[in-house]
């Protein structure tokens, strides 16, 4: 089983580190945490349960940050539900080396629940919620009542619920997502991120009522300066 | 749309882009070297010195005689190259250039008012450049008493082929100045250009500017970073 999804990841999948888990003193895992606290202080009236991230295009390290977010917010004690609710390419069960027979998609259609499907993982205290069968109307499914009743639920059994989502200039899930949870991270790649779609990005999720609560800013090349110092 | 460049800023694309400024430069040097080597076919140049010489009466050279001849040597030059002489040059020598071709290899000049006359003709080979300049002399020598009745032109110098003959174009060293400077402003200009159509988000101050969204974190590349995690 684990093997099976091992080689599938070499094939394909670009390998995703769970650097948070791995390297624990890095600075990258540093900057998670950072990433964390600040998640904390942007709640200023309310508190933040549901957390949504997305960015303008593929490939800038949505899923990345999803899922290193959560192994930060585990080492804190936070109990932590990811969700992967990119459809359309899902990957959250291979950097958790885990199964995706079952999940969001079987909870959606009201085959299974919530507490069922959800897997536990290698890291303490995070959970996760694959994407399961890859459904033909991703949108559909998001925007349905049901998956308010589920983030809902996640909210009620996990201190954290983190959504990874497709890209916003690509299809509109983030969008109907975000209004859904209580706050939206955006992330961007340096160097890679265009502007006007950042912008448009912004507009889409605004548009949509989202807590936008800030951004990540990814793939940023290191300034041999500024590292390292501390350790 | 308004945008403010500052020193820094320009100072920092080029430092970004730094490899580019480099490379282009020596690139372009390098093209230029191979092209003066090996594609230009080398010239030769060899020059003959005529004088002008108005013989005058007994009495000696009079300053009027040299003011003559000083304005003689202009129309000298131009017939020179005039086909009567070039004509007479290309079908005495059995030469294989037509005469819009010879008068492009012959230059004329005359330094600083004397009253000689420097005849340089650039061709192929040494001895061709030789053979032909000093036709031209001899042509010239013996044509002009016929076109201005006056016998006033002796050949100071003749050219000759010399030994080790270099050519004198291309001029490798300058050859390779110039496209390193092109180069360079090629490059400076590229580096601009690109900058220009980047349009992509760099760092924590474009974000906060552009989506006025505040900045929760900033990861850098993980391949970068990689070698730390063996220590740990």
């Amino acid at each position: 089983m684990a093997r099976s999804t091992r080689t599938k990841k070499g094939q394909g999948q670009k390998k995703r580190q769970l650097i948070a888990d791995v390297n624990k003193h890095s600075p990258i895992t540093e900057q998670y945490r950072n990433i964390r606290t600040n998640i904390e202080y942007s709640a200023i009236d309310t508190d933040i349960h549901s957390l949504l991230i997305t960015s303008a295009g593929p490939g800038e390290g949505k899923s990345t940050t999803a899922s290193n977010l959560a192994v930060v917010m585990g080492q804190n004690g936070q109990r932590v539900l990811l969700i992967d609710a990119d459809m359309r390419k899902p990957t959250a069960h291979y950097t958790f080396s885990l199964m995706n027979t079952h999940g969001l998609t079987n909870v959606l259609t009201r085959q299974q629940k919530l507490v069922d499907v959800a897997q536990e993982t290698s890291i303490e205290n995070v959970s996760l919620l694959t994407c399961g069968p890859v459904p033909p109307n991703p949108a559909e499914l998001l925007n349905s009542k049901m998956m308010e009743i589920v983030i809902k639920e996640a909210c009620e059994n996990f201190d954290m619920v983190i959504i990874d989502t497709p890209p916003v200039m690509a299809v509109a899930d983030a969008q109907i997502l975000s209004s859904k949870v209580d706050g939206t991270i955006i992330v961007t790649s340096s160097g890679k991120t265009d502007r006007d779609q950042l912008e448009q990005t912004k507009g889409n999720l605004v548009k949509a009522k989202a807590n936008i609560l800030g951004v990540v800013l990814n793939n940023k090349p290191i300034d041999q300066n500024t590292y390292y110092y501390y350790q | 749309m308004e945008e403010t460049i500052s020193l820094k800023e320009i100072f920092q694309t080029l430092k970004q882009r730094w490899k580019l400024l480099v490379a282009i430069p020596l690139l372009a040097m390098l093209a230029g070297t191979l092209v003066s080597v090996f594609v230009l076919t080398p010239k030769y140049e060899r020059s003959a010195e005529l004088l002008i010489y108005q013989a005058g009466t007994e009495e000696g050279v009079t300053q009027n005689d040299v003011r003559t001849s000083l304005e003689l040597v202009g129309t000298y030059t131009q017939i020179i190259k005039s086909p009567r002489i070039l004509n007479d040059v290309i079908e005495n020598g059995n030469l294989d250039y037509s005469l819009s071709t010879l008068q492009n290899m012959v230059s004329v000049t005359n330094q600083n008012n004397s009253q000689v006359l420097l005849v340089t003709v650039e061709a192929d080979k040494p001895e061709e450049a030789t053979a032909i300049v000093n036709e031209i002399s001899t042509v010239f020598e013996a044509q002009i008493p016929d076109i201005l009745s006056t016998d006033n032109v002796t050949i100071l110098s003749e050219a000759v082929v010399g030994e080790n003959p270099s050519p004198s174009s291309p001029n490798t060293i300058l050859n390779m100045a110039i496209a390193f400077v092109v180069g360079l402003m090629g490059a400076v200009g590229l580096a601009f250009l690109l900058e220009y159509l980047d349009t992509t988000v760099k760092s924590e101050k474009d974000i906060e500017k552009i989506l006025n969204l505040p900045v929760l974190g900033v990861v850098s590349t993980m391949d970068a970073v990689e070698p730390a995690r063996k220590s740990s």
